[in-house]
């Protein structure tokens, strides 16, 4: 176990461990543009120089691994000498378009030219021009000119999507990269490269141009396109979601996500449900709480059947079950949920909803025994009152023919669509970037949902649906059950 | 203790008291000026607002223009800086693809002129001299809150070519 002292500091270490990373590990900034914790080390960049006292000239921190005995000086004059020395060699040919460049804000090359450069260019040739504009992939666009050739994109394909798509080409000053001729970066991480591009060379097709980085504000959430439940950060300006990006989870997807969970969000961005709906006219909320509730408990000796989603949280779960039970003590649940889909080796997994394992224990520890959803479309005819939760359920066709035959039909969804137009009584939801609460993945993490966004006016989370209805007839939800609804 | 310094009123002598005096030499001074406006028209401070109109001072800041490039097409490169340096939050820009070494143009620039404070922040914080509240005219009020947005197309109207170079030369 090697014992060093960066800056003064003593830190003991694994064998093997490099400096940066100790260096992180003490809190000690150590600029760098090609290191990333979760890529191999390529040691390219020259912007992580330090002293140490085992060598004569400065090292790269992210390639040194730390020896017994070490002395590192990140902060000694000729370190910040040689960081301005690299800061000016990277920017020799860099176009300085900040104005126009999607990466301004949140650029590693314009903060470290601010912290440790700071002059004007002493290149007075014509810098070189190159591609500009070129789409590697259906995703990503790249810039040539604001490339610095770090190689991350290039690491994060060969390592982490395993599907090597990227090249450098050409040598010194020419080199940039590409696709091999006639393929394109079109892996389900493509636009990973683009996060971990530490310039503006990488960017995805979805947030180019679309809003400045500095406007939005970040909300820590969870994916919930599968059931890995990648940690990602919803960025949000004037109220709508701008883009996700995966945040760092590691024990949950490190620090990547799929393409397919971050485009997610335009799904929700129309069709909404904006109002509720009583036998097919909009009407208020509140008029169409009391309808439901006085329908619901009469209907209770004659079957009642609820359809639960597995994009529920674990409270709304919960409150929804307590309010049915203290309504209907003899209804039917079932849990419905997207179809199963592909899975690969990264991080996707063939479940596409984000809960089942958090229903599942909510479920369980209310002692509610499922049915299949097959039998309560086939039972819908019989049933006094069919209740479906969600939007996202495969068998969603048959839900909206079963919820057209039972008498007293109630749907919760965030969308219009075929189940809210089937239903008697529709009531607006929230999407999963409204809501607030907690989801638990495959491996059994509970992750918290935060709400990033201010819901339409009239839609209420599940829980504050059960938890008004259970108001409405008289039958308050007990304490937590209550105060899980609400918190919705 | 504040000094008070008593003022005694002017007596009221006879002459003051029978008024006639003193309203004739009020009417001095009416008439004067009276026949001074009517007569040579020198010293009227009014003017005859909308028929005549005092021109604005060369600073004034009216209505925002959107500047033109060589090729006529707007200067703006939809940076956003002007958004963010706008205390009141009264622009709105979309940017699109130019497809062009010039990348990024706005396909909506609005302003919306009910919160515009006429601060001339966007002017001094755009880096391409794109927008300009130089125009000298004046905001028209509106009867709707959507009237009161100005787009690209109503702003580009007032705009005129700018040949400034981005940062211009660095010696």
């Amino acid at each position: 176990m090697p014992t060093l002292t960066i800056d003064g500091r003593e830190i003991t270490v694994e064998p093997g461990t490099r400096i940066i990373e100790a260096a992180d590990r003490l809190g000690i900034d150590i600029p760098r543009f090609c290191y990333h914790p979760g890529l191999p080390v390529a040691g390219n960049c020259r912007m992580c120089l330090v002293d140490t006292n085992k060598s004569p000239k400065p090292v790269a921190a992210c390639w040194d691994p730390c020896q017994d005995g070490h002395v590192v000086t990140t902060n000694s004059p000729r370190v910040l000498e040689a960081r301005r020395a690299v800061l000016e060699y990277i920017l020799l040919h860099h176009p300085v378009d900040c104005p126009i460049c999607d990466q301004a804000g949140e650029c590693d090359l314009q903060d470290l030219y601010f912290a440790h450069d700071h002059r004007p260019s002493r290149h007075f040739f014509t810098k070189n021009h190159k591609a500009k504009q070129r789409a590697l992939g259906p995703q990503i666009v790249y810039d040539a000119e604001r490339c610095i050739n770090c190689t991350r994109c290039i690491r994060v394909c060969d390592e982490i999507a395993k599907a090597p798509q990227l090249v450098q080409v050409q040598r010194g000053e020419r080199t940039y990269i590409d696709v091999f001729p006639g393929t394109q970066l079109d892996h389900p991480y493509s636009m990973c490269t683009a996060d971990v591009c530490p310039v503006g060379a990488l960017t995805t097709r979805d947030f180019r141009f679309k809003c400045r980085a500095w406007l939005t504000h970040g909300i820590d959430t969870v994916c919930g396109e599968c059931s890995r439940g990648c940690a990602i950060r919803a960025d949000v300006y004037r109220n709508e979601v701008q883009r996700l990006v995966p945040r760092h989870d590691p024990e949950v997807n490190g620090y990547w996500a799929c393409d397919a969970g971050r485009l997610a969000y335009h799904r929700f961005e129309a069709g909404r449900l904006e109002a509720a709906r009583v036998a097919g006219a909009p009407a208020p909320y509140a008029q169409a709480v009391r309808e439901a509730a006085e329908a619901l408990p009469g209907a209770a000796t004659g079957g009642v059947a609820v359809v639960l989603t597995p994009w529920m949280t674990c409270e709304d779960a919960a409150a929804v079950v307590a309010m049915v039970r203290s309504a209907a003590p003899g209804a039917v649940f079932a849990v419905g949920g997207a179809a199963a889909g592909q899975a690969d080796s990264v991080l996707v997994k063939a479940d596409k909803n984000p809960n089942h394992a958090g229903l599942r224990r909510v479920l369980e520890a209310a002692g509610v025994v499922l049915v299949p959803v097959d039998e309560v479309v086939a039972r819908a005819p019989s049933l006094a009152a069919l209740v479906v939760l969600g939007t996202e359920h495969a068998q969603a066709d048959a839900l909206a023919a079963a919820l057209r035959q039972a008498p007293l039909s109630i749907a919760v969804a965030a969308l219009d669509g075929p189940l809210a137009g089937a239903a008697r009584i529709a009531f607006p939801g929230l999407s999963p970037y409204e809501t607030d609460g907690t989801w638990v993945n495959e491996a059994g993490l509970s992750r918290r949902v935060r709400q990033a966004l201010v819901p339409p006016a009239e839609a209420r989370g599940y829980g504050t649906w059960a938890s008004d209805l259970a108001d409405r007839m008289g039958r308050p939800l007990a304490g937590g059950d209550a105060a899980a609804g609400k918190g919705a | 203790m504040v000094k008070v310094k008593v003022v005694e009123r002017p007596p009221a002598d006879l002459v003051v008291q029978s008024w006639v005096p003193e309203l004739w030499k009020g009417m001095k001074v009416t008439g004067r000026h009276f026949f001074r406006n009517v007569l040579t028209g020198k010293g009227i401070v009014t003017s005859q607002y909308p028929e005549a109109r005092r021109p604005y001072p060369p600073r004034y800041r009216g209505k925002h223009r959107l500047m033109r490039r060589e090729d006529g097409s707007v200067r703006c490169v939809a940076c956003f800086m002007c958004s963010t340096a706008c205390p009141a939050d009264c622009i709105r820009i979309v940017a699109g693809e130019r497809g062009d070494e010039n990348e990024k143009y706005p396909v909506v620039f609005e302003v919306d002129f009910i919160k515009c404070v006429f601060c001339g922040m966007c002017e001094e914080a755009c880096p391409c001299d794109a927008i300009r509240l130089d125009s000298g005219v004046h905001r028209v009020p509106a009867y709707t809150r959507a009237d009161e947005l100005s787009g690209k197309e109503d702003l580009l109207s007032l705009g005129t070519l700018s040949v400034s170079r981005q940062g211009g030369e660095f010696k």
